[in-house]
């Protein structure tokens, strides 16, 4: 089993009461899965994939990742943990501007023990893999939607994590973009990688293997 | 990494010029100053540094109560000390006499003469001063008692040959002293870059001595400079209050105490207050040094606030990085070596504008400045780039990486009001420092002005004054009856010393009814012509001056008011007193006049007067007719001085000279406070154009709901004239203290007015409301509809 939450409770305080953003969700995750989360605005999707990320705490409840348990970690493993399996690509893309497609996909690497020939070695290797070896010394200005898309799951994928984490990746596309986008996730975890999405569209959905239905913060 | 932060600065820097821009020419102008303000103060520190035996070299100093209820310190003493420090005190281990020339030596060869200052020193001068000696023996060189020893360039001038002309003979003649004789030249000396003496020739004291009247030989004639080298280990306060009473004893009338100061600290601490050494040179130099520095933190705070200002631009960069996997170190590292990047930059550009304008500053500064291209100056370049950057980039590191990945991602940047303040805080400080800088240079320059436009109590204008040189020596009487014949001349004489520095003082003076109080009273002791008194237009305040008196002036004294006051004499004419020497009768009292600078009170004075040690020649000229009287009087010097360049200077010129340091100070906060003000405003323009950009949908849903442009403006620009009032506020009660605390040492100085500091205040306040307005017009005009699509 990759991950498991069990009894996740996690609330904010407003104006002395408390609102519940999630409620005893419960959830297991195996390698290879392709799980999709659903549901309308505001019920929790991306609280919860951040939960997941551990980009964000909560505030009851256990979570073991890899037979660690999250919960009981302190700030600085468990953000070892997650740069090590965990792999994040944004609905807005977030490449960095100032860099080029290469050194966009370069950065992560230059956080990691690695030597400059291996670095250039694993770039090489994912724009080869991406077909984006001509866009290589391109700005992300100076590309399509769906080529930075790209860019940014060739740069969640390059130091090989277990975990890909996606927050409505084909929010910003068109729907050509997006069922390109789609596909290429669909074949990634055809080779092993574990996705986890947040989508609005059924379509994209379908795209998993299991889909999780969130409202106001519960599984349904 | 380091190859990946570079390469992102460059690309930020590129995408953000008009914020480098402020930045560069912030940090670079901040740079600057601190890099000319570094190479002034290291070279006024290492004045007379070059000394061998500093640690032990000392000048011995005499304070005497000046009859008022204070000390007055001298550096001078009677010729008498020498021996008797060499004899009777076990500490000292050598010990030199000087008796400086005033000025006006004429060095003459068979075909060249040239006007020299020089001095009398006894045997050991060049073993206590490293001086060192290009030809002759350090032991050797005073031994005779014709001997000379000249500087290399004097050698250069008067002989005309590289080879040292040891050997040689040439003439010396002082007019002041009356004296002409024949020397042999013993050894060339060298003057160091780094003396704060600077002299041509040296004389042994022994000549000095030979022909100095016996009369004068005693404790109460101080006319030499002595010069001490202590033993190793020696306690100097031990020392100092074992010697205190060393003239007393000597002398039992005489009221002067005793003691050592240390010789390197005559430069740069030249004051004295109460008996005390009480700074002098030394304030400019903490005062500049302090400006520099406050300069740039001026400049490091804009780097600061721009780039916290700036911050959403790069929150995204840090968000992403941070859920790659970068660790808070290593963007803390990331924005430290931009920051030290920018700064070493910013140095570039500083040594190239240094290297541009030393000659300036060099000429503002009254110094021979150069740019040392030495490892130990490149290091402190090197270093101070480096503190810089890092001081710069400190608040931006720290604070822009503090966020959660998260929060920043989802495109909030969480201000708190701690942040805010501080931000605020920073511009308030910079104001703060400039408007400091404004009033300081206000008063300086309102104070100078004083000083320059203050009734002396003598006429300062159309007066010229030259040394009595050469042919003057002998002919110095009718070289003045000729001059007063020149249409054109108003009236000539002459004195001793010069009418803005004099020092000559004497004590121990008889009258009737003296109090016990006054018998120590101290007197400016004064030589002067006949016509003194009528050619500088002093006022006669009760009786007459000299002029009907002649020739039976060797029996008469003319006093000031307050010498008289002081005396406690109700009718002063016809008075008898006893000055040392024939008694003479008070025939007239003279208005108080300045003969000191404005920082010393009127002090009692006598005018006596008599033809010996005169050194100073002093001609009045009709107004409009200078031209003409100058060609006229010129002619005249050069059939007394043949072959002599008629060397002038207006009286009211030599009497700026007098405050030449408060002129370069005046000067250089000048420009110091301007590039404060200019830094502070680039940092507000850019804080102003990032606010205005930020507020944009404010300002929009403001208008939309009603608000004029006119309010929008005011409200915008209201901001930062807040700051700047505040600013306002926190800074005039420290300019209030910091500026009275300067005047106190002024006798005579100006009322400080609320008016100067409010006035300070609205400059600083006018430019920065010119700095936003374009600003915040531009945002409050803007069209709402464009802002809010935006969103």
């Amino acid at each position: 089993m990759l991950l498991s939450l069990k009894n996740i409770f996690k609330w904010v305080n407003s104006g002395g009461q408390r609102i519940f953003l999630l409620k005893d969700i419960n959830l297991e995750v195996l390698e290879g899965e392709f799980i999709s989360i659903m549901g309308p605005s505001g019920s929790g999707k991306s609280t919860l994939l951040n939960v997941i990320g551990m980009l964000d705490g909560f505030d009851e409840g256990e979570y073991h990742f890899l037979d660690e348990s999250v919960h009981t970690l302190k700030e600085k493993h468990r953000a070892n943990l997650y740069k090590e399996y965990i792999g994040f690509v944004f609905q807005s893309y977030h490449l960095l501007d100032d860099l080029t497609v290469k050194e966009n996909l370069e950065m992560p690497l230059l956080y990691k023990k690695f030597s400059s020939s291996e670095r250039k070695a694993m770039v090489a290797d994912m724009l080869d893999r991406f077909n984006i070896v001509g866009k290589k010394d391109l700005f992300p200005a100076q590309l399509s939607g769906g080529q930075q898309q790209l860019v940014g799951i060739a740069r969640a994928l390059i130091s090989s994590p277990k975990l890909i984490l996606a927050d409505e990746p084909t929010g910003n596309l068109n729907s050509k973009q997006g069922e390109e986008i789609m596909a290429l996730f669909k074949q990634l975890n055809d080779e092993g990688v574990t996705i986890i999405q947040v989508t609005h569209s059924e379509k994209n959905a379908d795209y998993g293997s299991r889909i999780i239905n969130l409202l106001d913060g519960r599984m349904i | 990494m380091l190859k990946h932060h570079i390469k992102l600065f460059f690309r930020n820097l590129a995408r953000n010029k008009s914020t480098f821009f402020i930045n560069l020419v912030g940090l670079s102008s901040g740079l600057t100053c601190v890099l000319l303000v570094f190479l002034w103060v290291s070279d006024e520190l290492n004045k007379d540094r070059f000394h061998v035996n500093k640690e032990r070299l000392y000048q011995v100093f005499r304070n005497v109560p000046n009859g008022q209820g204070s000390l007055n310190t001298y550096g001078s003493n009677s010729s008498l000390m020498l021996t008797s420090l060499q004899e009777e005190v076990p500490e000292v281990e050598k010990a030199v006499a000087v008796f400086g020339i005033n000025g006006n030596a004429m060095l003459q060869t068979e075909d060249k003469k040239l006007g020299s200052t020089g001095f009398f020193a006894s045997e050991d001068y060049f073993n206590l001063f490293s001086i060192p000696l290009l030809s002759g023996d350090a032991n050797e060189v005073l031994q005779d008692i014709n001997a000379i020893v000249i500087s290399k360039e004097m050698a250069k001038t008067l002989f005309g040959t590289n080879t040292y002309p040891i050997g040689k003979n040439l003439i010396i003649k002082s007019g002041v002293n009356s004296f002409e004789d024949l020397f042999t030249v013993t050894g060339i000396f060298e003057i160091p870059k780094n003396s704060s003496e600077n002299f041509d020739f040296v004389l042994p004291y022994k000549r000095f001595l030979k022909d100095r009247d016996p009369q004068d030989i005693h404790w109460g004639s101080n006319s030499s400079s002595m010069y001490a080298l202590l033993e190793e280990g020696v306690k100097i306060d031990a020392l100092n209050s074992k010697i205190k009473d060393f003239i007393k004893k000597k002398d039992s009338e005489n009221q002067a105490s005793v003691f050592f100061g240390l010789y390197t600290d005559n430069y740069l601490q030249n004051r004295f207050v109460g008996g005390k050494r009480s700074g002098g040179r030394i304030t400019y130099v903490i005062l500049l040094s302090i400006i520099a520095f406050f300069i740039l933190c001026i400049a490091c705070i804009n780097f600061m606030n721009l780039s916290t200002a700036k911050a959403s631009k790069r929150i995204k960069e840090i968000g992403v990085k941070k859920v790659i996997g970068a660790k808070r170190n290593a963007l803390i590292l990331q924005f430290l070596t931009e920051s030290v990047l920018l700064a070493c930059f910013s140095l570039t550009v500083a040594c190239a504008i240094v290297v541009l304008i030393l000659p300036w500053f060099s000429d503002v500064t009254g110094k021979e400045l150069e740019f040392p291209l030495n490892s130990g100056f490149i290091l402190v370049l090197l270093g101070v780039a480096f503190l810089t950057g890092l001081f710069a980039g400190s608040y931006p590191a720290l604070y822009l990486t503090k966020f959660e990945a998260i929060k920043v991602l989802k495109g909030k940047l969480p201000t708190s009001f701690g942040e805010l303040i501080i931000r605020k805080g920073l511009v308030i400080f910079q104001f703060s420092i400039s408007i400091l800088l404004i009033v300081a240079v206000s008063i300086i320059y309102l104070q100078l002005d004083f000083i320059q436009s203050k009734n002396l109590g003598f006429e300062k204008d159309q007066v010229i004054t030259f040394e009595r040189q050469d042919g003057l020596a002998y002919n110095m009487e009718t070289f003045l009856e000729k001059a007063r014949n020149i249409p054109g001349v108003v009236n000539a004489s002459y004195m001793q010393g010069n009418m803005t520095n004099f020092s000559n003082s004497s004590s121990n003076h008889r009258w009737p009814g003296q109090s016990e109080e006054s018998k120590k009273l101290t007197f400016r002791h004064a030589h002067v012509g006949p016509s003194f008194i009528e050619t500088m237009g002093i006022e006669i305040k009760e009786g007459r001056s000299y002029i009907d008196e002649i020739p039976n002036t060797n029996s008469k004294i003319v006093l000031n008011e307050t010498a008289v006051k002081l005396m406690g004499l109700e009718n002063p004419i016809g008075t008898v007193i006893d000055m040392r020497g024939p008694n003479r009768e008070i025939i007239g009292v003279v208005k108080d006049f300045n003969i000191q600078s404005l920082y010393e009170e009127i002090t009692p004075m006598a005018l006596l007067c008599r033809n010996e040690w005169i050194s100073t020649l002093l001609v009045k000229i009709r107004k409009g007719e200078e031209k003409r009287t100058l060609t006229a009087l010129s002619k005249l010097y050069e059939e007394f001085n043949p072959g002599l360049a008629f060397n002038f200077q207006f009286l009211d010129a030599q009497y700026q000279q007098l405050y030449v340091a408060e002129q370069r100070v005046a000067s250089l906060s000048k420009y110091f406070a301007a590039l404060a003000i200019l830094i502070s405003c680039l940092g507000l323009f850019g804080l102003a154009a990032f606010t205005a950009q930020l507020r944009k949908k404010e300002i929009s849903i403001r208008k939309v709901l009603g608000q004029t442009a006119a309010q929008a403006f005011i409200m915008l620009s209201g901001e930062f004239v807040k700051l700047v009032v505040l600013a306002m506020i926190v800074t005039l009660p420290i300019a209030y203290a910091l500026a009275n605390d300067w005047l106190s040492d002024f006798a005579y100085r100006i009322p400080l007015r609320i008016w100067y500091f409010l006035g300070a205040g609205f400059v600083a306040l006018f430019i920065a409301l010119f700095t936003v307005v374009g600003q915040a017009a531009m945002t409050a005009n803007s069209s709402p509809v464009k802002a809010l699509r935006q969103e």
